[in-house]
């Protein structure tokens, strides 16, 4: 442990699609007086950024977990940071590799004490919204009220969060995730051997130029006006994508996951990632990486409809992304609560905040539970995952009917989840035990509530095995730093 | 007089709709406030000369005045109606009687033995008593929350419970009297405590295995302070369905139940 326990040394490591980077930052950390709440991040410092590197694969299905370990070692070396020095991290998996069998043994190689760090594998979406917390786009959006999206365009894929700055009783600060697009359009679908010529086309590309019948096969030599019209096609699929419903044929398959039904009006756009940070820097050589991202940026700074658009500067001169784990803060859970002895301990368990249901109708309490779980379903691989849990701030009055009511929206809400992913419900009120009690008789799933604890979307549990024969578990809730 | 350092010895220190009267520096009164804002008691209320204020004489009278009156009045029959509960009484005959003898408070008067013989049935796993102790305002306030999560809990796990009485004038142990007259395994009594100046409606919930008169109070387990300000009745019954599940596995209570009480066990 760092000799100054309010500030924590964080190391951040972002394996994704494409590349690979080591961020070392300080986290400040105070707690705010009045003893019930929970410590908080209010200062971050970047003391050390390692070189984008890209990311060493086995095959294209699997990271080479020693080679992407030797570049964080190489990169703690040059910080001056002992792995023991290393109080807290997260290793953020994104992208097709996103498998959690990769970032557990990272976690290994680069922590002394692996507890304390997040090891979470993230689809598109979750990787959009990280893009957005790094980018500044949330940051924006909560300052300013509006509604902000962050167009992170990188290698593969391209991933838009946008957020929601309208103050609904969250901390001050902080903005929602309003929704996520995600799509297969990258700077890297289209790659040149040393030679110039085209060296491959991925699969998404191949379609876009056959849709548009452009000439393009591997081995060719590029010819500009082909490759700046593929570029173009790439931008008009990420206007689309930001600017309707409806959606274009194209852009609809080449959609990763669902697509909103609804517009959103948006008062700005930060673009980020490694294509989209030359959008507002364009390079000398727009073949300088050896794909296509260059002439994609190009496309896109000079797209009409972009140009219409209240674009802001990213805050992050570098590919937008998670600098840690932050605020680790190991607390009890209440004393009553409910839970499966033999499910524990579970390991970074993503939580979805639900938020407060006091002032809702028992028939509108599904509606932020069914969302909730959709978000969590969005986010993760629930494969990867030891659990999911959802964070309820306020149930309503503590009557036996009312938590009958939120026990059969909960039971319902999770109809979608997979029947074997043990479920975590936390809730701030003292009343786990008796929630718990009434989910039991009506969902056949592995369950366990806990009380008198608050989490809030973004945050990871960690649950531990029982203490004091089994009336209460310590909680290690760890909120990610961006 | 230092009260008399206020700037405005008539305006009270009023935050957040708490009085906090105290005469000293602003970070101070901040602690203070802090202090008061998470602890229920009658801290920093100031005062007039060497007397309480006018305003805090009168909150202590009205609460003392709501505590009397949880030991004085009387469990309403809509309540006993509402959850099918048989009304029995123990040999006390009115509430001066029920603070003097402790003993007649244990001990079912005549009438109820009968009735209990009569309407109860004989061999519960668990049977639950209802008693207004000294609050009956706790009984009225918490048993419609924690009853009914008691009650589906143990159904849920197949524990057969016994038909729940009410005892009016009773005291902790006459759930031996009572579990032993129905020779139930187990008896949980849910009984009004000793009503305070904050809460007049805190309930206790006294467990017992193998019910049996004169059984020492070291056998008996307990899940006390159960009032909205405390552990929400709701909760309670869940706490209690897992207890009693706990009790009637370990065939055992009180300090033998636990392995960490088992130094203190009642029999070796």
């Amino acid at each position: 442990m760092n000799a100054d326990p309010k500030s924590l040394t964080s190391v951040g490591i972002d394996v994704g699609t494409t590349t690979t980077h080591t961020v070392v930052s300080r986290l400040r950390v105070e707690t705010p007086p009045g003893g019930a709440a929970s410590p908080e991040i209010v200062d971050r410092e970047i003391v050390f950024r390692g070189p984008v590197r890209e990311t060493p694969l086995l095959d294209r299905e699997t990271i080479d977990v020693e080679g992407v370990a030797a570049f964080v070692e190489r990169d703690l070396e040059a910080a001056g940071l002992e792995p023991a020095a290393v109080d807290t991290g997260a290793v953020i998996v994104t992208g097709e590799t996103a498998r959690r069998e990769n970032a557990e043994p990272l976690v290994h190689r680069v922590a002394a004490d692996a507890g304390r760090f997040v090891a979470a594998t993230a689809g598109a979406d979750l990787e959009a919204v990280l893009a957005g917390r790094g980018s500044g786009a949330a940051a924006h959006a909560a300052e300013t009220g509006g509604t902000v999206a962050n167009v992170d365009v990188g290698g593969g894929t391209t991933n838009v969060a946008i957020f929601d700055g309208r103050f609904d009783g969250r901390k001050r600060g902080e903005s929602r995730v309003l929704e996520t697009r995600c799509l297969d359009v990258g700077g890297r679908l289209v790659r040149f051997d040393d030679d110039g010529r085209i060296g491959s086309i991925s699969p998404p590309a191949g379609a876009l130029a056959e849709a548009l019948e452009l000439p393009l096969a591997v081995g060719d030599e590029p010819d500009d006006e082909l490759l700046a019209g593929l570029a173009a096609a790439m931008a008009d699929r990420i206007v689309d994508l930001l600017e309707v419903p409806p959606f274009d044929r194209l852009t609809r398959e080449l959609a990763i996951g669902e697509l909103p039904t609804d517009p959103v009006s948006l008062d700005g756009v930060v673009f980020s990632g490694g294509v989209g940070r030359l959008v507002d820097s364009p390079p000398a050589d727009p073949f300088a990486h050896g794909d296509l991202g260059g002439l994609l940026a190009a496309a896109l700074r000079e797209h009409e409809r972009v140009r219409s658009w209240p674009v802001l500067e990213s805050a992050e001169d570098l590919r937008a992304t998670v600098v840690g784990a932050g605020t680790e803060s190991t607390t009890l859970s209440g004393r009553t609560i409910s839970i499966e002895p033999d499910l524990l301990p579970l390991r970074n368990v993503p939580v979805a905040d639900v938020g407060d249901l006091a002032g809702l109708e028992e028939s509108r309490l599904r509606e932020p539970l069914e969302a909730a779980v959709a978000r969590l379903r969005e986010l993760h691989d629930l494969h990867d995952l030891d659990a999911v849990a959802l964070s309820v701030a306020d149930v309503g009055p503590l009557v036996y009917e009312r938590l009958g009511s939120v026990a059969d929206a909960l039971a319902s809400a999770l109809e979608p989840l997979p029947p074997s992913l043990p479920i975590v419900v936390v809730v701030r009120q003292n009343c786990a035990k008796a929630l718990g009690q009434l989910l039991e008789r009506r969902s056949e799933r592995p369950l366990v509530a806990l009380d008198e604890l608050a989490a809030r979307d973004g945050d990871y549990l960690d649950v531990g095995a029982p203490i004091a024969g089994h009336d209460s578990v310590p909680v290690v809730v760890k909120t990610l730093a961006f | 007089m230092a009260s008399d350092s206020h700037s405005d010895p008539d305006e009270p220190t009023v935050e957040n709709g708490s009085e906090v009267g105290i005469d000293t520096d602003a970070e101070s009164n901040e602690r203070l406030r802090r202090i008061v804002e998470r602890n229920p008691t009658r801290l920093g209320v100031g005062r007039a000369g060497p007397r309480p204020t006018t305003e805090a004489l009168l909150e202590f009278r009205a609460d003392h005045g709501v505590a009397r009156d949880a030991v004085h009045s009387r469990v309403s029959d809509d309540l006993l109606e509402e959850f099918g509960l048989v009304r029995l009484r123990t040999r006390v005959a009115d509430t001066d009687q029920y603070l003097a003898r402790p003993d007649l408070g244990r001990e079912l008067d005549a009438e109820s033995l009968e009735r209990l013989e009569r309407d109860c049935d004989p061999g519960p796993e668990v049977q639950i008593v209802v008693s207004d102790g000294l609050s009956s305002s706790a009984v009225e306030a918490n048993v419609p929350q924690l009853l009914p999560a008691l009650l589906d809990g143990l159904e849920a796990r197949g524990v057969s419970v016994g038909t729940p009485v009410f005892v009016e004038f009773g005291r902790v142990d006459v759930m031996d009297a009572v579990g032993e007259e129905l020779e139930a395994d187990c008896c949980v009594n849910l009984i009004g405590e000793r009503p305070g100046l904050r809460t007049a409606e805190s309930l206790s919930a006294y467990l017992v295995y193998g019910p049996e008169r004169g059984s020492a109070t070291a056998k008996k387990s307990v899940v006390s302070n159960i009032h909205d300000g405390g552990l929400p009745p709701v909760e309670a019954g869940a706490e209690l369905v897992d207890l009693i599940g706990e009790m009637l596995d370990a065939e055992a209570s009180g300090v033998d139940l636990r392995e960490d009480d088992r130094e203190f066990r009642t029999e070796s």
